[in-house]
């Protein structure tokens, strides 16, 4: 099994935790704080981004409420979050340079950390490993989501 | 046999599934309006409306077939048009010269108020495309902003495209007005008129209507809007 599978070229790391409805990832850190972001399926929909505007350090959110605001050209929309719980740390990276998430998705692209409030609960409502794999699998293929693209320097 | 690609299926075939009753309600719904009356008034067919209408000459598209069906009120054609033909319109209100003064235009603004209210998908997917002008106007009341100029959104603009987005605050900078020194709006717009705004936008049910059509656009808005105006020391939830 590939480190990082691929569906339609876009890379699905195996150790993250998917929302495969909102196009979201976490990773869990140790101390049961999370980092969010944008999974590449999700930047790749977008297209290159000009803005990426992440809520302020101590915004409370609810799951499935925004996180940050993306806006590409002609497109806007919202980051919504995977879990119930407080904003912690914003990547202040993206307020210079927005594509950061285009071209790295997973890691230099993170768009906030959060201290989840029940994180056990939530998390048992997301994918991760093969089965997110396969989750995403049917959604690309229901709605025919199209082949991602990847700028120069995509990194994972 | 169905119609054509490209083609307006007249037919009503295609909506077999809906039930009747709705389609008139929503035909209700449009002739309720108080403009109603002062659009349609009756229709001669002279199809001097057609004649000077800009969308007619590239889509199967007729405002002369809005003004007759909406005369003959016939529910199961409205709702066609309702779904297939509207969204054709540019609303430039070419057809107001209509010797009976019907407004075809008119007409079509109402269908697509009731369009977006009911949230049918055909009108989500029309106003697909325009997520971020509708959010440009509704945040900060300017339409296009600069920074929409990218090459990979217009490649038949040309090559000089990519120059432009890549320096467009010096671009900007090089125009008379300082209001206009701008990237992420048209023009510099102050904090008094985007608290009005807002509030305008809460009082007259608009955020209710992007609600139907795009939940995550409306989930954006109503953070920008709900944080501004209670800064501004208004208690307004758009809930």
């Amino acid at each position: 099994m590939s480190e990082n599978p691929e569906v339609r070229g876009c890379i699905l790391p195996l150790d993250l935790h998917y929302s495969v409805v909102d196009h979201t990832w976490i990773r869990v850190h140790d101390d049961k704080t999370v980092t969010v972001g944008m999974t590449d399926v999700a930047q790749n929909l977008a297209g290159e981004l000009l803005h990426a505007k992440p809520k302020k350090v101590g915004t409370v959110r609810k799951k499935g409420k925004p996180l940050a605001t993306v806006e590409s050209s002609k497109w806007v929309g919202p980051v919504k979050s995977p879990l119930s719980g407080e904003v912690i740390a914003v990547n202040d990276e993206l307020a210079g340079d927005a594509t950061l998430v285009n071209r790295s998705p997973y890691k230099a692209g993170w768009i906030v950390k959060m201290q989840p409030t029940d994180l056990d609960a939530e998390l048992a409502g997301m994918f991760t490993g093969q089965e997110a794999v396969d989750k995403y699998r049917e959604r690309i293929e229901a709605e025919d989501i199209k082949a991602c693209e990847h700028v120069e320097g995509f990194e994972i | 046999m169905t119609a054509k690609p490209g083609t307006l299926d007249l037919s009503g075939r295609q909506y077999r599934h809906i039930r009747h009753d709705e389609k008139e309600r929503l035909f209700d719904e449009v002739k309720k309006d108080l403009r109603f009356e002062e659009y349609l008034y009756g229709c001669y067919e002279c199809g001097i409306c057609v004649a000077a209408c800009p969308s007619a000459r590239f889509y199967d598209f007729s405002p002369r077939k809005i003004a007759q069906t909406m005369a003959r009120e016939d529910a199961d054609l409205f709702y066609v048009m309702l779904n297939d033909s509207i969204w054709d319109c540019s609303q430039c209100f070419s057809c107001d010269v209509c010797p009976r003064k019907n407004s075809p235009g008119g007409l079509i603004t109402l269908m697509r108020e009731v369009a977006v209210k009911n949230g049918l998908a055909s009108a989500q997917e029309a106003l697909e495309g325009y997520g971020r002008v509708v959010y440009k106007i509704m945040a900060t009341g300017t339409q296009v902003s600069p920074d929409m100029l990218q090459a990979n959104a217009f490649p038949d603009w040309g090559p000089h495209v990519k120059d432009i987005s890549e320096n467009l605050e010096v671009w900007r900078r090089a125009l008379p007005p300082d209001t206009m020194h701008t990237t992420e709006t048209s023009w510099h717009v102050d904090d008094k008129t985007i608290t009005e705004l807002y509030l305008i936008w809460h009082m007259t049910g608009v955020m209710d209507m992007i609600k139907e059509v795009d939940e995550g656009l409306f989930m954006i808005l109503q953070d920008v809007m709900e944080d501004r105006l209670e800064d501004e020391g208004y208690d307004v939830s758009f809930d």
